[in-house]
């Protein structure tokens, strides 16, 4: 396959890049094969804490492997049309919507969700006990504009809904791409909320009221 | 008495904080609070009390054996702390492992001193109710570098197989998060909160985070924490479970960011939010 | 016991920079353990410092100061191998005195 080709020479490169030296003074390292084989099993090892449900997060699925290359893998660029029509594919499969069918929810409830960086945290093999988990947002993006304490590894969401309206056609999009990131841009940074159950349908919903109501403080000034 | 004297007691930690959430003005950039808070820390660095602690625990007749640890090869000979930390992980014989500093003490205060494996390693994080050795220990043997660069090889065989691990582990995406390392930590200048990222896949950047990074006094711990700490922590962040202490995952990583490291000027214990 | 603190003491013109790093727990009587029990209060309540002998500071401390904590003290008309001595009390009755001899900075 072209694009796996790719993928690998560029791994090569880079590993000239960082490893030159040693390369031309010693031996050769492993294979990426041997690798993935030596390093799975390192992975298995470590974990030995929890339930096995607890233990199983560690294990890829097929969507996880394929954004695992090495020398990073944000965006469509490394993939194969391919690869990345079937990422898409998987991803879109994979969305479900509230039962209500409301997409969008209570701003204020979104306010509360997307400031709170907490849930599903393991502690000696036990999750952290708390009713809800946080939608972990403000850790990434800047929403509110007044608020400072907001990282940047994600893009500015400020006047997001200033900027697109607030649409059935808009929240249906920002629905979607918070429940799973990857139908839009397979491999993205952003964690598929929605399908990983990280994030309820409903939960989802009051985000978007939160990025796309005229009244909610992203789009107030 | 000629003498005029000003004194201040300085609750440190919280001077530091309050500096971290002050208003922000249109010229100073948020992180701009934190690096001074963090430069102030820096001059003052209660890590030090760590490393002398340290010293008195690796010098002291210890455990069931009643043997200090100055016989403990850390791959510069027996006793030899001198160095260590430069070229740590590495291979060592004894065990057919590639160890770090932490995997590295634990051997030798199983070994020589007759400590049970698991007392230490359930006692490997201090918490406010109990200090914990090993952050004292991996705080003297830091230090104790100070001034010398990072010097990781990969000569044996199972150092370039940990280091190619370590290299497939900080890209493996996985957990309901999807994170890898790289997600965080693959582009320069970027923020989680108001916590500065560094950008493990930069070489200068990599310096300057393992030879002044880790170990490090966290105020917001008010304890030094290790890199073994580090990465259970980012694990814990990444919602994955409990990453076993010293274990071959771990040293895989370490490895091959220590390696991404080589050059950078070691400064040990160093000064963490 | 109580663990030596860790004491620099820099000759900058004729004013001695001290600065004094603390071991102590310095309890507020606020804090619950693990098992969820209050622990006890335990702090430094007085600390003092004398250079030559002579006090230059006596302060009554409190649990507000942190846990570790950072002291510093400028003395001036300090020269080069003058004696510094830092000693302090706690509520359960610890004490701790060290000394250094002033460096030039």
């Amino acid at each position: 396959m072209k694009g796996v080709s790719q993928f690998m020479s560029r791994a090569a490169a880079s590993v000239v890049g960082l490893a030159g030296l040693v390369i031309a003074g010693c031996a050769a390292f492993p294979d990426a094969e041997t690798t993935a084989k030596n390093t799975e099993q390192m992975v298995t090892d470590a974990h030995t804490l929890g339930a096995p449900a607890l233990i199983r997060r560690s294990v890829q699925d097929t969507s996880q492997r394929a954004c695992s290359m090495i020398g990073g893998s944000e965006g469509s660029a490394k993939l194969s049309q391919e690869q990345a029509a079937s990422l898409v594919k998987t991803a879109r499969d994979s969305i479900q919507y509230p039962a209500s069918g409301k997409l969008s929810g209570d701003w204020k409830t979104g306010a509360q969700l997307v400031t709170d960086g907490r849930g599903q945290r393991i502690v000696n093999g036990q999750v952290e006990k708390l009713p809800g988990n946080g939608a972990l947002c403000t850790n990434c993006h800047a929403m509110d504009p007044t608020e400072v304490n907001a990282g940047d590894v994600g893009p500015s969401l400020v006047a997001y809904g200033k900027q697109r309206g607030n649409s059935e056609a808009v929240a249906r999009y920002t629905y979607e791409r918070i429940y799973n990131a990857w139908a839009f841009m397979p491999c993205s940074n952003m964690p598929r909320l929605g399908t990983n159950g990280f994030l309820t349908p409903e939960q989802i919903a009051h985000v978007v009221a939160y990025l796309i109501d005229a009244g909610s403080p992203v789009n107030r000034q | 008495m000629n003498l005029s004297s000003r004194a201040a007691a300085i609750c440190a930690f919280a001077l530091a904080l309050a500096t971290g959430s002050g208003p922000v003005t249109a010229q100073s950039k948020p992180e701009d609070g934190l690096a001074l808070g963090r430069k102030m820390l820096a001059e003052d660095n209660p890590g030090d009390l760590w490393v002398e602690r340290g010293q008195r625990l690796f010098t002291a007749k210890r455990g069931p054996k009643n043997a200090s640890l100055e016989k403990c090869d850390l791959g510069m000979g027996p006793g030899v702390v001198k160095g260590a930390f430069a070229q740590l992980p590495r291979y060592f014989a004894d065990t057919d492992k590639v160890q770090d500093l932490e995997s590295r003490l634990l051997t030798c205060m199983v070994e020589l001193q007759g400590f049970k494996r698991e007392d230490i390693i359930r006692t490997r994080f201090g918490t406010l109710d109990r200090d914990s050795d090993m952050e004292a220990l991996v705080s003297y043997v830091g230090a104790a570098s100070n001034g010398l660069r990072m010097n990781v090889r990969l000569t044996h065989a199972k150092e370039r197989e940990m280091y190619k691990a370590g290299e497939y582990a900080f890209y493996r995406r996985s957990g309901p998060l999807d994170f890898a390392c790289v997600t965080c930590h693959g582009e320069s200048g970027k923020r989680i909160r108001l916590q500065d990222l560094p950008n493990m896949t930069k070489a200068e950047e990599m310096r300057e985070v393992v030879a002044t990074g880790w170990p490090a006094y966290r105020g917001t711990h008010s304890t030094v924490r290790t890199m073994q700490h580090r990465l259970y922590d980012c694990f814990w962040q990444m919602r994955l479970p409990d990453l076993g202490f010293a274990s071959d995952l771990s040293v895989a990583l370490t490895a091959y960011l220590n390696y991404s490291a080589n050059g950078g000027e070691i400064k040990l214990p160093g000064v963490r939010r | 016991m109580a663990e030596p603190m860790k004491i620099r003491a820099l000759l900058k013109g004729d004013v001695a920079d001290i600065r004094v790093l603390v071991a102590h727990s310095m309890e507020t009587g606020q804090r619950r353990d693990a098992a969820g029990n209050l622990v006890a209060a335990h702090f430094i309540h007085s600390m003092t410092v004398t250079h030559n002998g002579k006090p230059v500071y006596d302060g009554q401390w409190s649990q507000a100061v942190s846990r570790n904590p950072v002291f510093a003290v400028r003395i001036k008309g300090a020269r080069v191998g003058d004696k510094v001595v830092v000693s302090w009390t706690d509520n359960k009755n610890d004490k701790r005195t060290d000394e250094v001899s002033v460096a030039a900075g």
